[in-house]
């Protein structure tokens, strides 16, 4: 296991990360500066009423090697078989702890045009495309971890696909994690150009950890009139606290389809926004959580409707067993002018065990008068009868409920198009319910 | 040289059974042996659900008195599991819609739970294939999710077909064939008549005389406020079709029971 020199998140760490050029240099200092002035975010406040980080410990090392491979016949058995079910994938990058080791692209997209690498290195040969939407949609100064996301980032992916590209297969990171006491900042940032079209795909996993911090932010642009595909899969061990920010620009009539899966760490908040800045566009937000033992999920979402005749449909399911706790609150915010919107919000959320926690906070602000918008939340054990069905079927009481789950999650599923994300994440899911078997 | 031949049995003895403190069961005693087909009838409320839950296992029935044995052994304290995997099968009057669960998912965890050990894929596909083709089920019934969206007589063909892959030794058909139209009923009629023979016992809960036509019953039974009231064999059932309830009622001098209609 790779030892961290240092735990400690001061200016002597900043100092010795990896150089980076200027406007990243700049955005460090900058972002330190608010980490440093920022106080955590206190459960008094609306949006961390659900989760309470005040008494967490801060002494992460901001840096652990990962090591480089030249290929990924050099990558560690135990790391490729994190990355799950591979099947065809257009390109595949993995970060093992700070640090990228390998990023696979397919020449043929790469001639296309297709920039598929380490977000440090896009950053020195692609200042153009990196610099303006680097922290543009989640700002450094947005709360006390963006900004040490900010200031302390190494790593991560950038994609970029240039207009009328057509990406078929899905691209892949793995962001692995095996540095006890570290804390890593995996950011993903896409950018995708008119008529494009991509597919990709964050997964993110670790062995089980004393502690570890994943502070995460994922910036997405859905030019105009794009297609892009996001998946995340969140497999952390145990210890692990992820504090992740997912936020997506969706440009004129451009569909944006993102799905999250979160199964894993101990205390896990994951915030999904998308932004309908431009007329016409779509966003589908699908999300499958599964937690047990003493895992806490603050699950949130926006859906921001700015410009008129946008569509925007949001589906979360989850189901929580044993002493595990679930909040989801989720925003439709429909801004004056944005005539024509279609909104829709659902959270479903399946108590397996009588001491788990679910909750869901459905929330409608709407300035706008020419629109149909509506939210539909329901949080409960499941149901009696379905149990007694499939009991009497000679199935026992612990797999029939993995079976219920396991269609339960299957409906939003059955909504992802692409066969490959579909594989993937079904075989996730089955694995995850198996675990507790 | 002999063999002794064992026959799995069900017997209810003064059985007594509530519902939110209320008394529906007062005193069930019956014994289906394999191989023989019950039917048991009797107006709406007297029971005959009450009691195909209860010795299925469903929750929310409280049994106070009397006992339920298969192949000897009380099965009333039971999960409901538990009493499928010793060979006890409900065939449901109200099917429940499972989303996102194929059939024939379902179908092979049931199978696997049922048969004990691992079954191969390909074993289970090919046993399936045998009992659709038995009861000319199509193969996209066993693709969608079980029960969701099925029209009334689809839901009752499929509780046929898991009756068929699971072949259990006592069954009990709680109404299936409420709700059908004459070809579907006699579709449904056909496939539980393949099924019926030496290694099953069937108690098949019915209000009509037509199912009859298709399965002839070893016994009938009239079950009224709670009990049942009068046995015999197949003529019964033809006495019921043309005196009524009420004139069973009238004759064995009883009166009408509580939500019995
Ligand atoms: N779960 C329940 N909760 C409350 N009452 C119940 C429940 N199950 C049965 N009962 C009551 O028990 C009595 C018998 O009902 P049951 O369903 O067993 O009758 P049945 O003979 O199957 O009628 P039907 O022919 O209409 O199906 C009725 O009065 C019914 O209201
Ligand atoms: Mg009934």
């Amino acid at each position: 296991m790779a030892r961290p020199a240092t735990s400690r998140l001061d200016e002597e760490a900043l100092a010795a990360l990896p150089p980076v050029p200027d406007f990243v240099t700049a955005l460090r200092k900058g972002a330190f500066e608010e980490f440093l002035a920022l106080p955590i975010p206190s459960q008094e406040t609306e949006e961390w009423r659900y989760t309470d980080l005040s008494d967490l410990d801060l002494s992460f090392a901001p840096f652990a090697p990962g090591g480089a491979a030249r290929n990924l016949d050099e990558v560690p058995g135990e790391i490729l078989e994190a990355a799950g079910v591979v099947g065809d994938r257009a390109g595949l990058q993995i970060q093992r702890n700070s640090e990228v080791m390998v990023t696979h692209l397919d020449p043929e997209l790469a001639a296309k045009g297709v920039i598929f690498t380490d977000l440090d290195r896009a950053a020195l040969e692609h200042p153009d495309l990196v610099e303006p939407n680097l922290h543009a949609l989640v700002p450094t100064s947005r709360t006390k971890f963006t900004a040490l996301h900010g200031a302390f980032r190494t790593g991560g992916t950038f994609l970029y696909v240039p207009p009328a590209v057509t990406v078929e297969l899905p691209l892949q990171t793995l962001t692995y994690l095996d540095a006890d006491g570290a804390a890593v900042f995996p950011h993903t940032l896409i950018v995708a150009g008119e008529d494009a079209e991509v597919t990709f795909i964050d997964r993110f996993a670790s062995p089980d950890l004393s502690r570890a911090l994943s502070d995460a932010i994922v910036e997405i642009y859905a030019g105009p009139a794009s297609r892009v595909r996001y998946v995340s899969i969140q497999e952390w061990g145990d210890g692990v606290v992820h504090l992740g920010i997912q936020r997506t620009r969706v440009g004129r009539d451009a569909d944006f389809r993102s799905l999250a899966v979160g199964f894993g760490a101990s205390l896990a908040r994951a915030e999904a926004e998308s932004v309908l800045a431009e007329p016409g566009g779509t966003s589908e937000m699908l999300g499958v959580f599964f937690a047990d033992g003493t895992q806490h999920f603050d699950h949130r979402s926006e859906q921001d409707h700015r410009a008129p005749s946008c569509t925007s449909d949001l589906l979360y399911k989850g189901a929580l067993r044993d002493r595990s706790r679930g909040v989801y609150s989720g925003w439709v915010h429909v801004r004056p002018g944005a005539q024509k919107t279609d909104a829709m919000q659902t959270s479903r959320t399946i108590l397996l065990s009588e001491g788990a926690f679910g909750r869901a906070i459905p929330n409608l602000e709407i300035e706008a008068n020419d629109v149909r918008c509506g939210h539909a939340a329901s949080v409960g054990p499941v149901e009696d009868e379905t149990l007694f069905y499939l009991m009497s079927r000679g199935i026992p009481r612990a797999e029939a409920e993995r079976l219920i789950v396991f269609g339960f999650f299957n409906e939003v599923l059955d909504r992802v198009r692409l066969q490959e994300v579909r594989e993937s994440v079904s075989a996730a899911i089955e694995a995850e319910l198996a675990r507790g078997a | 040289m002999t063999t002794a031949v064992t026959v799995a049995t069900l017997e209810i003895r003064d059985l007594h059974a509530e519902v939110e403190g209320k008394e529906i069961l007062k005193g069930i005693d019956l014994v289906v042996h394999q191989g023989e087909t019950h039917a048991l009838m009797g107006p709406n409320g007297s029971g005959k659900s009450t009691l195909a839950n209860v010795l299925m296992g469903r929750p929310g029935y409280t049994v106070t008195a009397g006992e339920g044995r298969f192949k000897g052994e009380d099965v009333l304290g039971l999960t409901a599991d538990e009493r499928a995997r010793r060979g006890l099968f409900l065939a449901m009057q109200y099917p429940v819609e499972v989303p996102g669960v194929s059939v024939v998912n379902f179908l092979r965890t049931a199978y696997q739970s049922v048969k004990g050990g691992d079954v191969s894929a390909l074993a289970f596909r090919k046993h399936m294939k045998e009992k659709m083709s038995l009861l000319g089920v199509e193969d996209s019934m066993v693709n969608r999710y079980l029960n969701q969206g099925f029209s009334g007589g689809e839901k009752k063909r499929n509780e046929i077909l898991q009756l068929a892959v699971l072949e259990p030794e006592i069954a009990i058909l709680d109404e299936t064939d409420s709700g059908l139209d004459i070809d579907s009923l006699k579709q449904v009629a056909t496939g539980v008549q393949q099924l019926i023979g030496p290694n099953l016992g069937v108690l098949l809960i019915t209000h009509y005389q037509r199912i009859l036509n298709y399965i002839t019953p070893d016994f009938v039974h009239v079950m009224m406020g709670g009990r049942i009231v009068k046995s015999g064999g197949k003529e019964l059932a033809m006495e019921l079709e043309e005196k009524g309830y009420e004139g069973i009622r009238s004759e064995l001098g009883l009166e009408k029971g509580a939500g019995e209609e």
